[in-house]
């Protein structure tokens, strides 16, 4: 399922953040999205999920525009997880990933045995059968993250847009939620995150999207964009790469001031 | 191993819907006993007391009869209305309670009941004679009218809770003393003006009922049709829209069916307080949180307090009868402080 954006402009909070953006999302795809604070990487992600009515362009889901499909119908192909979720709702893992199916389920519908097996293979998807019958406030903060995460994917989607999924997590959970990121993408889900880490990012996705002051700023494999000056221009923090001996996959550093001294 | 036991209990967890769903069968089961047990009580007891036999020949056999007439035509109708009422309030504050995200989310606090209220009391100023069927209607659009100012306070996600009470403290004081000040100016029957501004039942029969119906039921209706969608609300705007529902259209729904519900609980029994604040709070924490039930059971639950409280309203200070609100208030002011000390 493809996901583009055609010259989308979008506004957050009264201001301009986005500006004449395009952008192709094809299906099966692993994308990053990075880029410092306050450069539109969140509106976009917004934007990409319908969240924000754009000022300016149109974003596509398969070639249609997004806003001529019903919300209900985009959500069936279209999950997205925000950064910051509710922290007064006290329901159970598995209440809460029921919820998932809303947009399968009619008003009067019963659940259905493939509602069934969609949240049993969220649940475990996401790790988080185990504590399905726990409620979200006595989780802690990797585990109410992966009960979020399985709501999402309850959804079935096809295009799983998240928000920086492993902010807040420790070493461990970070690498865990981007290894499921990675799984269900080798089972075809498109999966478009924001990232913070450009470690994580140069790691396991396939695409990285830099962005500066709510343009595009570089676009293209890991290998390819995360370079010392494209970084830097970006980030406006002198960069350095390191190489991942196991891998040979890029890890991109801020140099340290003092040693820039020396220079 | 802890966690391997762990494991196997949660694979049953994932269905504990059923375990779920005889909980709330039992939960229901009692609620219509109890409420059946305060209808009992309500045939029985007033200025004339019944006995079990007479109070139930009363209520199968037509007027012709003194208990018919005391049973069929004053108290089985008047025993409706309370439940109409409870049940509409009830709903109202687990809705109000839900789309505001609030525990003090109620009808009378967000100021609902004064604008029904005031609608009522203009209707009633303008045209004495004014049919019930009148009344209802004016109180419709009272209530919509304060869902309609609800709506702008707390449009688009960022409701803070500080704010909409204070919006309805504020707006129930103004339209409060609006309607004060019309009642004052209209010299109508005493006993009724108190009725209505302290909530009563007195005197209320089939027409109040058949006045409120086309708004009530279809209002009944629509709240449960939007209960999943409160569900989905609850989980934040974003997280909502991303499901499908669309979260300032839902809300504008809610507030909307809400208002009726306020609407038809004033046209039959005034100014009634409380129920809507005291009701969604028991129902939780008999069904939990989930709206689909709590609605139901906010509905049932609103429909025993306000029958129970109209019987104690009756026998307390016999022949004559306090309204009905005083007695909600009475239960539900202590429930109020005992929120805002241990709960909020």
């Amino acid at each position: 399922m493809q996901l583009s954006a055609e010259h989308l402009s979008l506004r957050y909070n009264g201001e301009d953040i986005v500006h004449d953006i395009s952008l192709d999302l094809e299906g099966g795809e692993l994308v990053a999205i990075v880029g410092p604070n306050g450069s539109g990487k969140t509106t976009l992600l917004r934007g990409l999920a319908r969240l924000l009515k754009p000022t300016g362009g149109y974003v596509l889901l398969d070639g249609k525009e997004i806003r001529s499909i019903s919300s209900r119908g985009v959500a069936r192909n279209l999950a997205v997880l925000p950064q910051e979720h509710p922290e007064e709702v006290d329901i159970t893992v598995s209440e809460l990933v029921w919820r998932g199916r809303a947009p399968h389920q009619g008003v009067f519908q019963r659940a259905t045995s493939a509602d069934h097996e969609a949240v049993v293979w969220a649940l475990e998807a996401a790790d988080v059968r185990y504590l399905a019958s726990r409620s979200l406030g006595s989780l802690s903060g990797g585990e109410r993250q992966r009960a979020w995460i399985a709501l999402a994917l309850a959804q079935q989607p096809r295009v799983l847009l998240l928000d920086e999924p492993t902010s807040f997590l420790d070493v461990q959970h970070q690498v865990e939620v981007m290894a499921l990121l990675s799984r269900l993408n080798t089972e075809g889900m498109t999966i478009i995150a924001v990232l913070h880490d450009l470690s994580l990012a140069g790691r396991f996705m396939r695409r990285v999207i830099g962005m500066s002051d709510g343009r595009v700023a570089f676009d293209g494999i890991p290998r390819e964009v995360l370079r010392p000056e494209a970084l830097q221009a970006v980030f406006r923090v002198p960069m350095v790469i390191l190489e991942d001996p196991e891998t040979g996959l890029p890890v991109p550093l801020p140099r340290d001031p003092g040693a820039m001294l020396k220079d | 191993m802890g966690s391997l036991t762990a494991k196997a209990r949660a694979s049953s967890s994932v269905s504990s819907v059923r375990g779920r769903a005889r909980r709330h069968l039992l939960v229901a089961l009692l609620g219509f006993l109890t409420l059946a047990f305060v209808g009992l009580l309500t045939m029985m007891f007033g200025a004339v007391n019944l006995s079990i036999g007479e109070a139930m020949r009363g209520l199968v056999t037509s007027s012709d009869s003194f208990s018919g007439l005391v049973v069929g035509q004053v108290r089985f109708p008047r025993f409706l209305d309370a439940i109409m009422v409870g049940g509409s309030l009830g709903v109202a504050g687990a809705m109000l309670q839900g789309v505001t995200r609030n525990p003090l989310g109620d009808p009378t606090i967000f100021g609902l009941t004064a604008a029904a209220g005031l609608a009522s009391a203009t209707a009633i100023s303008l045209d004495p004679q004014i049919p019930q069927w009148g009344i209802a209607l004016a109180c419709m659009v009272g209530g919509l009218i304060g869902a309609g100012i609800l709506f702008v306070v707390a449009y688009r996600g960022a409701v803070s809770p500080v704010r909409l009470a204070l919006a309805g403290v504020a707006l129930s004081a103004l339209f409060g003393a609006i309607t004060v000040a019309l009642l004052a100016s209209v010299r109508t029957f005493i006993q009724t003006t108190l009725g209505f501004l302290a909530g009563g039942l007195y005197g209320s029969d089939f027409s109040d009922l058949h006045s409120i119906l086309p708004y009530a039921l279809p209002g009944l209706v629509a709240a449960f049709v939007l209960s999943g969608r409160l569900n989905i609300l609850s989980l934040g705007d974003e997280i909502a829209t991303g499901l499908g529902v669309l979260a300032d259209r839902t809300r504008l729904a809610v507030l909307v069916v809400a208002g009726i519900l306020t609407a038809s609980a004033v046209a039959v029994a005034g100014l009634v307080g409380f129920v809507g604040l005291l009701s969604p709070h028991v129902a939780r924490y008999l069904v939990g949180s989930d709206h689909r039930y709590l609605i139901p059971a906010s509905a049932l639950v609103g429909a025993i307090i306000v029958a129970s409280a109209d019987l104690v309203a009756k026998l307390v200070i016999m022949p004559s009868e306090i309204p009905m609100g005083v007695i909600t208030a009475a239960l539900g002011a202590p429930f109020l402080l005992y929120l805002v000390r241990f709960k909020v």
